[in-house]
């Protein structure tokens, strides 16, 4: 019993370690200046000033739209065009398709800074700089989530394509009415890791885009905080939050598929 | 119904060739089973007809249609797979209904064909579960309703019994070959287990290697089969083969192998040459086993008795296999026999070779005769 205590107590205080950072960061977009210094996590005097002052300065409000309007459609493309890719490697035969599992597997091995330059040059040629097409199209194909589709769909039974084909469904039904529901995990999973790989990119926006009115949420934030357009603490904070809750919430509603299947990834379904 | 002709159907993967020369017609409403061993292609051939696996050379058509180039949803065939291919994430009725629906078939004909064949079944209580909710045999039964509902030209069944447990495997044994009965659906059916070939077959075709090696009723494969390979699959407990050689010594022909003298009638041996090297077969059931211990060797008047020493007695209920080793030789051999006078392990006993129950086999593993 008292080794129990003991347990729960240190898994206690190893998760405050990471949780109190957080909520010293939520609660101090609450605070007033005068009150920056303490450690204390709920506000002596509450606040909604350090908001209203990032609203007003910059267009957080467009930004999130823009952001939101940004992974949404990577991810769907991702999962979308992803798993026909995988459907193609992992369960059809034709010509070239070990060419193809291999140079997939290439891509990876390609330092995605090495490619910056000749794809903003690229961007640059076809005009796109300052579009949302710029922060898009690069992103449509992901090789890391082909290549999870393509393990998990490998494992699923050849007899249910056949009894599919034989009930006289084309592939691409096959794929979506057959293999999707079959492949939430890791659906949720390639969903997860590219909307939070889209929403938390900083770069590549940053190099495309000038417009305020076309930056992502990360991009503007990091121009408004660094370029000092903030002004204070508070503020700074403030934009960081707006960042973070998004993602937070799609992982809230994300996260029993997301944890079942990191549980269940090494286990034959 | 329908009639399905292969013409010369061959098929290769890279340098491999898995079936070579099939040319066969299964007759309208006929059950056919197609039987062998792994590897001897006979899963392979089911395919190609479904349309699941391309044929290398050769045609297959069904009536007058050649479909060796169609698509398995304009082939008009329904297929029941070893395991059951059902769709996890969909109930029993959506599984049933699935295929005609995408063929749009009007709602309420889904629905007549889905009652029917869930009463045919017994699958009625059980429409709206899930496949993990039901039992092998149910999902067997699930399987076989979504072909039935198909109403088509053919039914494909490819080992679907072979997940079963054996107590199961009888019963759905039986329901299969009751329904397929009823409905008169031409039908291919492929199976390791000559059990299931020789209770559900019109006809059986034995493949090994790809090759056609007999075609036949199954009482047929079963009294004059025509090489070694179909004497050995077809029949349980399997046939006894001894090597050895034709004598012929003062007109009477005699099978000779070491410690074993079967003599033998003219007509058996007609075709055999004297010192060639024969396999004579003898299935166990046709062994006499003579256990009065006062009878001389080698003169019972209906055939030879072989001394044999008695190595394992299995006991079946009904029949018990008695293995024996044949004395001054090497081979072993089993008797099928009735109850009445077991012997034990380690008694010497006599074994009657019936002449007119010997199957002779030559070098090249071709039949000389059968058992008349």
């Amino acid at each position: 019993m008292l080794r129990r205590i003991g347990l729960y107590a240190g898994l206690a205080l190893a998760a405050l370690t990471f949780i109190y950072p957080f909520l010293w960061m939520a609660s101090s977009t609450f605070k007033p200046r005068e009150e920056f210094g303490s450690l204390a996590l709920i506000p002596a005097h509450f606040t909604l000033d350090n908001y209203r002052t990032m609203w007003a300065r910059a267009p957080f409000g467009r930004a999130l739209l823009n952001s939101t309007m940004v992974a949404t459609t990577i991810t769907l493309a991702v999962l979308v065009f992803g798993s026909i890719t995988a459907y193609a490697m992992a369960r059809l035969t034709f010509r070239g398709r070990p060419v193809l599992n291999a140079a997939t597997l290439a891509v990876l091995l390609v330092p995605g800074q090495l490619t910056l330059i000749p794809l903003y040059t690229l961007i640059v040629q076809l005009g796109w700089i300052d579009t949302y097409t710029a922060l898009i199209v690069p992103y449509l194909f992901n090789a890391t989530a082909i290549l999870m589709l393509r393990q998990f769909f490998l494992q699923i039974p050849q007899s249910l394509i056949d009894a599919a084909r034989m009930d006289g469904m084309s592939e691409m039904r096959i794929l979506f009415t057959i293999f999707w529901p079959l492949s939430k995990p890791v659906l949720s999973i390639v969903a997860i890791f590219t909307f939070m790989g889209s929403w938390n990119e900083v770069l590549w926006p940053l190099l495309v885009v000038r417009d305020q009115q076309l930056m992502t949420l990360p991009q503007l934030l990091t121009v408004f905080a660094l370029g000092g357009g903030a002004g204070s603490v508070g503020v700074s904070l403030a934009s960081a939050m707006v960042l973070v809750i998004p993602v937070v919430v799609a992982y809230a509603f994300l996260q029993r598929n997301f944890i079942e299947s990191m549980a269940g990834a090494g286990i034959k379904g | 119904m329908p009639s399905v002709t292969f013409d010369h159907v061959r098929k290769s993967f890279g340098d491999a060739v898995v079936v070579e020369d099939f040319d066969l017609t299964v007759a309208d409403g006929e059950l056919l089973v197609l039987v062998g061993g792994s590897g001897s292609g006979k899963s392979t051939i089911l395919r190609m007809v479904a349309g699941l696996e391309e044929v290398t050379s050769g045609t297959i058509r069904i009536d007058a249609t050649d479909v060796t180039q169609l698509p398995p949803r304009a082939r008009d065939v329904a297929m029941v797979f070893q395991d059951y291919g059902l769709y996890p994430h969909m109930s029993v009725r959506e599984n049933l209904s699935l295929g005609l629906r995408i063929r749009k078939i009007a709602a309420t004909e889904i629905d007549r064909r889905v009652t029917w064949a869930a009463g045919m079944l017994g699958l009625a209580p059980l429409l709206d579960r899930k496949p993990k909710q039901l039992s092998g045999g149910q999902r067997q039964r699930v399987a076989m309703g979504r072909a039935m509902v198909r109403e088509p030209k053919v039914f494909l069944f490819d080992e679907p019994l072979s997940n079963l447990d054996a107590g199961l495997r009888a019963q759905m044994r039986i329901e299969i070959g009751g329904l397929q009965r009823r409905l008169k659906t031409t039908t291919i059916y492929v199976t390791h287990d000559q059990v299931e070939a020789m209770t559900l077959g019109d006809r059986i075709v034995v493949l090994a290697d790809g090759r056609i090696q007999q075609i036949g009723r199954p009482i047929d494969l079963y009294r004059a089969p025509v090489n070694r390979f179909v004497a050995g699959f077809i029949g349980t407990p399997p046939m006894n083969f001894v090597e050895g050689g034709l004598r012929e010594e003062n007109g009477q022909l005699s099978f000779i192998a070491a410690g074993v003298s079967i003599k033998l009638r003219r007509d058996n041996a007609a075709k055999a040459k004297n010192g060639e090297p024969l396999t004579l077969g003898i299935r166990p059931e046709d062994l006499r086993l003579d256990t009065s211990p006062d009878r001389a060797a080698g003169a019972a008047p209906d055939g030879d008795a072989l001394p044999g020493r008695v190595v394992l007695v299995e006991r079946l209920g009904g029949t018990s296999h008695v293995h024996f080793d044949v004395e001054g030789g090497g081979s072993r051999l089993m008797a099928s026999v009735s109850n009445d006078q077991l012997p034990d392990v380690g008694d010497t006993i006599r074994v009657r070779v019936p002449p007119e129950r010997v199957h002779l086999f030559g070098s090249d593993g071709k039949t000389i005769s059968n058992s008349t």
